[in-house]
């Protein structure tokens, strides 16, 4: 799957995943194991891992997909507590609020957002080359745990 | 037949004498997530006074909390779940879940779901149904949130599980039910019997389905919140003579079920099902059935 590729890649990361256990339903993305390849029909609504949808040709990866990337090498920028809260408020991120970096920390580049556990928080887009800024806004927030409570407020 | 007095009436024959309730909410640890001891560690720093259930292995009362339980990183991360007490137990009254095929066969809006698949540490597969389209994304949520990986979802209503041309070791059959006042203040107000007998109606008519797809050595866990014996005890009666099912002993919280009720008497096997009236936990009801095996 291209799209989900390229997506990984942008995070200087690369993914395997079996094609053969790969499953589609309309615009969104899931990973199954072999006991559910067998198992799965074809009006399945959602099935094993959620891996992400594409609309408009974009592809918008599920917070699993973020969380299998964060088990390996990839772009990661580690927060602070108050960070932490603000980014799954839906908030940007300031260079004050950044503890660490793994990978790159040039300007445009994509990065995973994590606590000071190693949690995966979401993801976000360089805006500042970091070695260059001492303040400010650094990482736009792209998307963030705190999705599932405003899914929620739709949903009801 | 309506009203508070009328649903009072009926419990006070049942041996139950009416009183308020005011529930704290309780959360569930996902231990296929986090240790337990972490989970509970991270929330205490947070602030939140949590006291163990002593009847749940993962289960805890949220005594204090200055903000709601349902936005830490803890759960947005799938580490708990939010479940009423009494809900939590059906799940857990399953033999054996590892490895084995299970139906949820009304499960929106999934927190049954994640708890099977905790149980079953993400082995096996549960395919879990819902009638309802919307709700299925709350499902769905719920299963990404919570990091499930052996669920299949379909959107299909529980009475057409034969739809799917497949036999299950377990069945838990959570049902759509009439509730009860504890969890809706508004209960006695909108509620008449009219409801709990379309209710019953169709919980039957979901028993008989799920007799057709439940594997000759498999077992079924049947639940609701209601309080009322037309849902609960009366449709048992029913599926143990009319759907060649015994009722299995459990052991969990809650008293056994009467098996005489309003004049009428039941199969002596319907004293295993439990019966919880509202005051530690809502109100809720559960048994576990197995097909009668003939030598």
């Amino acid at each position: 799957m291209k799209i989900l590729r390229e997506f990984v890649s942008r995070f200087g990361a690369s993914i395997s995943l079996n094609k053969n256990l790969l499953a589609k339903k309309e615009n969104r993305y899931f990973l199954l194991n072999e006991k559910l390849k067998k198992l799965v029909g074809k009006n399945f609504f959602y099935a094993g891992v959620y891996l992400g949808k594409v609309k408009n040709g974009k592809f918008f990866p599920s917070f699993n997909l973020l969380s299998m990337m964060a088990e390996k090498r990839a772009n990661k920028i580690f927060v602070d507590k108050r960070s932490e809260w603000l980014f799954i408020c839906g908030r940007d991120i300031f260079k004050q609020g950044i503890i660490r970096v793994i990978g790159s920390k040039r300007k445009g580049d994509y990065a995973l957002i994590l606590n000071d556990y190693g949690e995966c928080l979401g993801f976000g887009k360089i805006l500042r080359n970091l070695d260059k800024i001492v303040e400010g806004v650094a990482i736009k927030n792209i998307s963030d745990l705190g999705d599932f409570l405003r899914r929620e407020k739709h949903q009801f | 037949m309506s009203g508070k007095e009328f649903f009072v009436n009926r419990y006070e024959m049942l041996g139950w004498k009416y009183e308020e309730v005011a529930l704290k909410p309780a959360i569930r640890i996902n231990s296929m997530n986090a240790k337990e001891e972490e989970v509970v560690k991270r929330l205490q720093s947070l602030g939140v006074k949590l006291e163990k259930i002593p009847f749940l292995e993962k289960g805890y009362r949220v005594s204090h909390s200055e903000f709601s339980v349902g936005a830490t990183t803890e759960y947005l991360l799938g580490y708990y779940s939010i479940q009423e007490a009494a809900s939590q137990i059906p799940a857990t009254l399953f033999t054996d879940l590892k490895d084995k095929i299970v139906l949820d066969a009304c499960a929106a809006p999934g927190s049954k779901t994640v708890q099977l698949a905790d149980l079953m540490k993400n082995t096996g597969a549960i395919i879990a149904l819902d009638v309802k389209l919307h709700r299925l994304n709350a499902l769905s949520n719920q299963l990404e949130r919570c990091h499930v990986k052996n669920a299949i979802v379909y959107n299909l209503d529980a009475r057409q599980a034969s739809k799917l041309e497949m036999k299950f070791d377990c069945i838990l059959l959570d049902v759509p039910c009439s509730g009860n006042f504890s969890t809706d203040k508004e209960w006695f107000n909108r509620r008449t019997i009219r409801d709990v007998e379309e209710n019953a109606r169709r919980q039957k008519e979901i028993l008989r389905e799920a007799a057709k797809v439940l594997k000759d050595d498999g077992e079924i866990v049947y639940s609701t919140c209601s309080l009322e014996p037309e849902e609960n005890e009366l449709n048992i009666d029913w599926a143990v003579k009319n759907l060649g099912f015994h009722v299995e002993k459990i052991n969990c919280y809650g008293e056994p079920s009467p098996t005489k009720i309003f004049g009428k008497t039941l199969d002596s096997q319907i004293e295993n099902c439990r019966r919880i009236w509202p005051g530690k936990t809502q109100g809720f009801f559960v048994c576990k059935l197995k097909k009668d095996v003939w030598v």
